[in-house]
């Protein structure tokens, strides 16, 4: 019964000249999206490849000259980037995918594309995340609002009731028809983002993880089941099609449009963070102030000259400066550590709260998911963060520590190649999905209520629906 | 068969229908007759449990339509003033799906195809899409989705108002042979003259009260008019 009433459904919205415009146009609009994310991420791969590529070969390939010079002149490490970044950018726009490391500083990320934009290529460019967060839940909408209601306007509600359907199978059938009609549109969609993504498999690090497609599939599979029956259940208990519209577009405005925008206001109310420049002079503040270092030389120097029983540290067998470098670094990360630590605490208090407002807005945990599962989001930027800066801190203790080891009092020393060539390359491993799921545990149960809850809405509202 | 026994509905303190008491036997053709707001869709209403009685029950082959309204549905089939198709389906699929919902979805397109001729329903009409129905055409429908469940109940509310005479006259025509086959009919019309051709008995509805229940073969056509009037102006 559920799948007769399903495909009547289907038939008659393939039918129905509206349904195709509207279908033509998200057709368009999501392979648009697709091809410049597609364009967009093989572009970045490549460039990342060869800069990759190159800033080792620069590394290994640098002149005699002495490893501190060496530290400065530093590498640059590349963000890893998921196919599943053709779907979800996330933050990469807007957070930066590359970053410079070197000697004394954690630099910022560099290239951050959001920066470069104008306001109007923002608007004109949809990526696939938003075709999917945004724009189909408004198909959604507009397929499903009279789905309910303009059967009870047109008199046929009556009749199918007097036939003896049972509501709940009219209810379901109708809410599979339009699934299978969403899925029809976006068919051509998911097989063009499986063929770029089988392109590109090469690159990347996820490659060999299909888990995380499967997964982002099911997420928005769950989401926009979330939207089909919230819709029909609507479209049944309004006294009319007219009704259901307006409270339908009321909700997918305020899901999609203006749900993020309170919540980002209210994370920075919460747990507000300190501007760029704040930060960063309260960061240089504790840098400038060098007595904790000195204190801590000192100390090391009173060891040594203890320890090896000299008068002078031109005594010692090995290279005091290398040791001051280390302990300028050492000093330096404690207060990278304790700067970022506290200020990446308050980012991840304010991704909590975005997760937990998932529950007045499901797109706010969709999109919490699809870039997580994308590895786009914050905390997998923080994670190569976190790698890319244990990574610098490891090339300035070998450096320092070949220093240490080999310069000798009142000469030049110089070090090459087989130095260079003791540094690792960089290899960043992307977190498992599986740390991804634990991370966002929080969302993954908020789109299992609202999916429990917009199925047991859509049931009720059909069981108490009036016939007329 | 149809059975109201003390049928009674309010909407807050207005009574729209008063102790009905009917029993409509297969065969017969009752056919309900009554100013507007008499009381007739609400009669009708609550045989098909669309809307709860305040007092009284409504049966249909013997069972509750409020204890088992799935299962009193298999028995009746309902045609409205105007029977509502979807539009971007033909006429036959329409057929199909109403017939599907209706429990037989077993049918062979040729089976279908029988239902409409046997409502004299033109053979190209079954393939068209239904917008150019006419509303002859689309009571007729109703007639085949009837026939196509095997209803041995029918329900009509007021089936034939604005049809001309000879699409009422072809109506009329389907109607008798079904209650000939056994079928129970309760119709709400306001068209005497078919209720007097069409109808084993007439009642006459006002305020929520069947005020007069006649067999047809009782009087003419104009006793009926007479009858009728009378009613209505005390
Ligand atoms: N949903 C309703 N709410 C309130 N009153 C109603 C409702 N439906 C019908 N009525 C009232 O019940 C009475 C009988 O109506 P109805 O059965 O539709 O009359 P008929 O079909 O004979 O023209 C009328 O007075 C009408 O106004
Ligand atoms: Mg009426």
């Amino acid at each position: 019964m559920v799948l007769r009433i399903a495909r009547k459904e289907l038939v008659e919205m393939m039918r129905d000249g509206r349904f195709r415009v509207l279908s033509a146009i998200v057709l368009a609009v999501s392979l648009v999206s697709l091809l410049a994310g597609w364009k967009h991420y093989t572009d970045l791969s490549r460039q990342h490849e060869t800069a990759a590529a190159s800033t080792r070969e620069q590394w290994v390939n640098q002149p005699e000259k002495n490893p501190h010079s060496a530290a400065h002149y530093g590498v640059y490490a590349f963000k890893p980037k998921s196919q599943l970044a053709i779907v979800d950018t996330g933050i990469d726009p807007y957070m930066g995918v590359a970053v410079w490391l070197e000697a004394h500083r954690q630099n910022e990320f560099k290239y951050r594309p959001a920066q470069d934009r104008t306001a109007v290529q923002r608007f004109g460019e949809m990526t696939a995340g938003e075709v999917l967060q945004v724009l189909l839940p408004l198909f959604v909408v507009l397929m499903t609002f009279s789905a309910f209601s303009g059967e009870r306007e047109q008199g046929t509600l009556r009749q199918l009731l007097s036939l003896g359907v049972r509501r709940r199978d009219l209810m379901m059938g109708k809410a599979l028809g339009i699934a299978a009609a969403l899925g029809l549109v976006l068919v051509p969609s998911v097989i063009m983002g499986v063929v770029a993504m089988a392109l590109t498999l090469e690159g990347g690090l996820l490659a060999g993880d299909p888990m995380r497609a499967v997964l982002l599939v099911a997420v928005y599979a769950a989401y926009f089941a979330v939207m089909i029956a919230l819709a029909l259940g609507v479209s049944a208990w309004a006294a009319s099609s007219r009704l259901a519209l307006v409270i339908l577009l009321s909700f997918w405005f305020t899901n999609s449009l203006i749900a993020s925008r309170a919540v980002s206001d209210l994370a920075s109310a919460l747990h507000p963070t300190p501007s760029a420049i704040e930060f960063q002079q309260a960061m240089q503040a504790d840098l400038d102030d060098r007595a904790p270092v000195q204190r801590r030389l000192d100390e090391r120097r009173a060891a040594l000259l203890r320890e090896y029983n000299v008068d002078t540290i031109d005594a010692l067998p090995i290279a005091f400066s290398g040791i001051s470098l280390q302990e300028g670094e050492e000093y330096a990360n404690l207060v990278f550590d304790r700067h970022y630590g506290r200020l990446f605490d308050l980012y991840d208090r304010q991704n909590r709260v975005h997760q937990l407002a998932g529950v007045v807005a499901p797109m706010l945990a969709v999109r919490s998911l699809s870039m997580g599962l994308a590895g786009t989001d914050f905390l997998q930027h923080r994670d190569f963060i976190r790698a890319a800066e244990d990574y610098r801190r490891d090339i300035q203790r070998i450096l320092n520590g070949d220093i240490v080891r080999n310069q000798k009092p009142g000469q030049v020393y110089l070090a090459g190649r087989a130095l260079w060539e003791e540094v690792p390359p960089f290899d960043y491993e992307a977190p498992a999905t599986s740390w991804v799921l634990a991370a966002y545990t929080t969302s993954l149960l908020v789109l299992g209520l609202w999916m429990a809850a917009a199925v047991a809405w859509m049931l009720r509202a059909g069981a108490t629906a009036r016939v007329d | 068969m149809l059975e109201a026994t003390n049928l009674t509905k309010h909407y807050n303190g207005v009574t729209a229908l008063d102790s009905l008491t009917l029993t409509v036997e297969p065969g017969e053709v009752f056919c309900l007759l009554g100013a507007n707001g008499a009381g007739k869709t609400t009669t009708i209403n609550l045989f098909l449990n669309f809307i709860a009685p305040t007092s009284g029950t409504a049966a249909i082959n013997g069972i509750d339509v409020v204890q088992q309204p799935l299962e009193t549905k298999k028995y009746v089939a309902y045609i409205p003033e105007t029977v509502m198709l979807y539009r971007n389906l033909t006429g036959l699929e329409n057929l199909e799906y109403f017939a599907a919902l209706a429990g037989r979805p077993d049918y062979t397109r040729d089976q279908l195809l029988g239902f409409f001729q046997e409502v004299g329903l033109a053979g190209d009409a079954a393939d068209r899409r239904v917008g150019t129905y006419s509303k002859g055409m689309r009571q007729k429908v109703g007639i085949a989705i009837a026939i196509a469940k095997g209803a041995r109940s029918l329900l009509l509310d007021e089936p034939t108002s604005g049809l001309d005479p000879k699409a009422s006259n072809e109506f009329s025509d389907l109607l008798k042979r079904m209650s000939d086959s056994g079928v129970a009919v309760l119709m709400a019309t306001h068209d005497l003259f078919r209720a007097k051709e069409s109808g084993t008995r007439v009642g006459i509805m006002k305020h929520g009260t069947l005020v007069a229940v006649h067999g047809t073969d009782e009087f003419g056509h104009a006793d009926l008019e007479r009858l009728y009037l009378q009613y209505m102006h005390d």
